[in-house]
């Protein structure tokens, strides 16, 4: 049974349909690419997938068995699901160790001051953030720093699944190499990723699956090289490459 | 989970648990000194009326500085302390300790049943419900003047008692005493509150709600906690009030006391609990030092807040770090 089921799927903002009768399913222990150009829906996607700030329209989600369309955001990050912002995101009133800190105490249910504490230090050890940065508030990180603390929070709360918003968008080429590597090491831990991506290159060398989205509807599906070889795929990354220009 | 079960022992960046209760300890022991330079009722009636005031500001500091809630009924929390008591202790004749304690436990539940409306709710709309909420104590408490005494409000509310200690004619030594270990209490609990990982998490919905809701927190119940625990002292500051006046008016419920408090929480710097306690003092005395200037002394208060906010945007605790550090830098070139 896979991990994640997104049956029929739809969103809509007034009379422009975001998401568009979407369905697909995410196996453990793969990592998932979701492409598109911008503005075919897919953060929005993750955001009725993660009840954050709305569940969808219409459509069923199962996650890991359980039906959680109709389920509060809170709720479902603490059945193990998972996600980051597009842009960086961070508490910035807070430190980086109490950042992490939130996500270990309120991410799953019944949990000891103690082992929050060490799953904190923990997920931001992983993520590379060093313990002389612990005590800075997070507000005063660098761009790339904040999206290892938003990967750290999520990972504190000892997810199955991940949904990454392009964990790459606005980083310079070092940067993103380290990301790739990162985010390879968590799906290496056991962590189911789901991975949206612009930039088709970046989920081709990471995915194993890959969704394409135009327009809030599933364009193609399936293994990453047939999917890019699929002339609609090239036809709406051409299409959108050129009404840019 | 508990509030202490949750306290984080030693948090990277903030200042130890060591450091913090030596200063808190200090402090609070230079304030119980006081009556000792300050032999004369009146004195004392001003250092009783500061830590009230210390106490409405620094748990409004909670739910507005911490957690972002523009709770602008909060002085209604108070006002329900005051009539809780006034009604419970001369109407039904309860202890008057007990009322108190009373007091805080229904400014509590009123807390948590405001937040209701609010849930849902953001910035200005939350002032304009809590608003509201104050408006509704007071019209009810105004209507039903057979109890409250309407506009007229009650009297000869009966005071507290210390065993057969003559509570009267002590120069305010036992009321100066009480309302310290109420500042103190509540303190201790403010301070426990927002180093716990409660207190981390309201401040996390205040940052970005939406992502803290993805890592877990609930909206629903910490917005409740938050108005909740900000409630509980200060429905006992408001008992504390009462059976100190001997009387309860509806006054409580006017702009002008909304008004002394929140400058109180802004001018003192928010987020830091001790900001608005400071504040309450620096205005209090202040206040009082001007006495004489009559109707200019308001401006003059006004002027000055304007001028310490321009200067330090995060206030008067703001102003003492800036010094502490000027201060730290001079020994240390000196060394
Ligand atoms: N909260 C919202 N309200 C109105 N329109 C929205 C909202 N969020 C997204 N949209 C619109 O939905 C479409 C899909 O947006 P999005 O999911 O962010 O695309 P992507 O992440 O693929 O770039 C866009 O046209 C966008 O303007
Ligand atoms: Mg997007």
């Amino acid at each position: 049974m896979p991990l994640l089921e997104v049956e029929g799927v739809s969103k809509a903002f007034g009379s422009l349909k975001a998401v568009d009768d979407v369905s697909f399913a995410v196996e453990a222990g793969e990592i998932f690419g979701i492409a598109g150009p911008n503005g075919s829906g897919k953060s929005t996607l993750f955001n009725v997938i993660t009840g954050i700030p709305f569940g969808p329209d219409k459509g069923r989600i199962r996650f890991d068995g359980a039906e959680i369309q109709a389920r509060p955001g809170n709720a479902i990050a603490r059945l193990g699901l998972a996600r980051t912002f597009q842009r960086e995101t961070s508490f910035d009133g807070l430190t980086v160790f109490e950042n992490a800190l939130i996500g270990a105490s309120y991410g799953k249910p019944g949990r000891g001051a103690t082992e929050a504490r060490s799953r904190a230090v923990e997920a931001l050890e992983f993520v590379g953030l060093s313990s002389s940065a612990f005590g800075r508030l997070a507000g005063e990180l660098s761009v790339f720093d904040r999206k290892c603390l938003m990967l750290a929070t999520a990972i504190a709360t000892k997810p199955r699944m991940l949904l990454l918003d392009e964990p790459a968008s606005s980083l310079t080429k070092p940067e993103i190499e380290t990301s790739i590597g990162l985010i390879r090491r968590t799906a290496e831990r056991g962590i189911t990723v789901v991975l949206i991506e612009h930039v088709l290159t970046f989920l081709m060398s990471l995915s194993q699956h890959l969704l394409v989205l135009n327009q809030g509807r599933v364009l193609a599906a399936g293994e990453p090289k047939s999917v890019i070889a699929d002339p609609r795929v090239v036809e709406a990354y051409l299409g959108t490459r050129r009404s840019a220009a | 989970m508990t509030l202490l079960d949750i306290a984080i022992p030693s948090a990277p960046g903030r200042i130890t648990w060591n450091r913090e209760a030596i200063g808190f300890v200090v402090g609070f022991l230079l304030l119980a000194l006081l009556p000792l330079v300050f032999g004369d009722s009146y004195s004392r009636h001003v250092l009783i009326m500061i830590f009230i005031y210390a106490v409405v500001a620094s748990n409004w500091d909670l739910s507005l500085g911490y957690g972002g809630v523009f709770n602008f009924g909060h002085l209604a929390l108070f006002g329900i302390g005051v009539y809780v008591y006034s009604l419970l202790a001369k109407m039904a004749g309860i202890d008057p300790w007990i009322a108190l304690f009373a007091s805080g436990v229904i400014a509590t539940l009123a807390a948590v049943l405001v937040t209701i409306p609010i849930l849902r709710l953001k910035g200005i709309y939350i002032i304009l419900v809590t608003f509201g909420f104050a408006q509704l104590v007071m019209q009810v408490i105004i209507s039903q003047s057979d109890l409250t005494g309407g506009t007229q409000g009650l009297v000869r509310v009966p005071g507290l008692y210390l065993f057969d200690h003559n509570m009267i004619r002590d120069g305010k030594l036992a009321y100066f005493y009480i309302a310290l270990a109420l500042l103190v209490a509540s303190t201790l609990f403010l301070r426990l509150f927002v180093r716990s990982r409660a207190g981390a998490s309201i401040v996390a919905l205040r940052d970005n709600e939406e992502y803290a809701i993805s890592r877990g927190v609930s909206l629903v119940r910490q917005r409740m906690v938050t108005l909740a625990a900000s409630a509980f002292f200060t429905g006992i500051a408001g008992a504390f009030y009462a059976a100190y006046q001997r009387n309860a008016s509806i006054d409580v419920f006017g702009m002008s006391l909304a008004t002394i408090i929140l400058s109180m929480v802004l001018l003192g710097g928010t987020s830091t609990i001790y900001g608005a306690i400071i504040a309450s003092f620096v205005l209090t005395v202040f206040s009082e030092a001007m006495a004489d200037f009559g109707a200019w002394r308001p401006m003059i208060t006004a002027l000055l807040i304007i001028v310490i906010m321009l200067v330090y945007p995060t206030g008067l605790v703001g102003m003492i770090r800036a010094a502490w550090t000027l201060v730290a830098e001079r020994i240390k070139r000196r060394a």
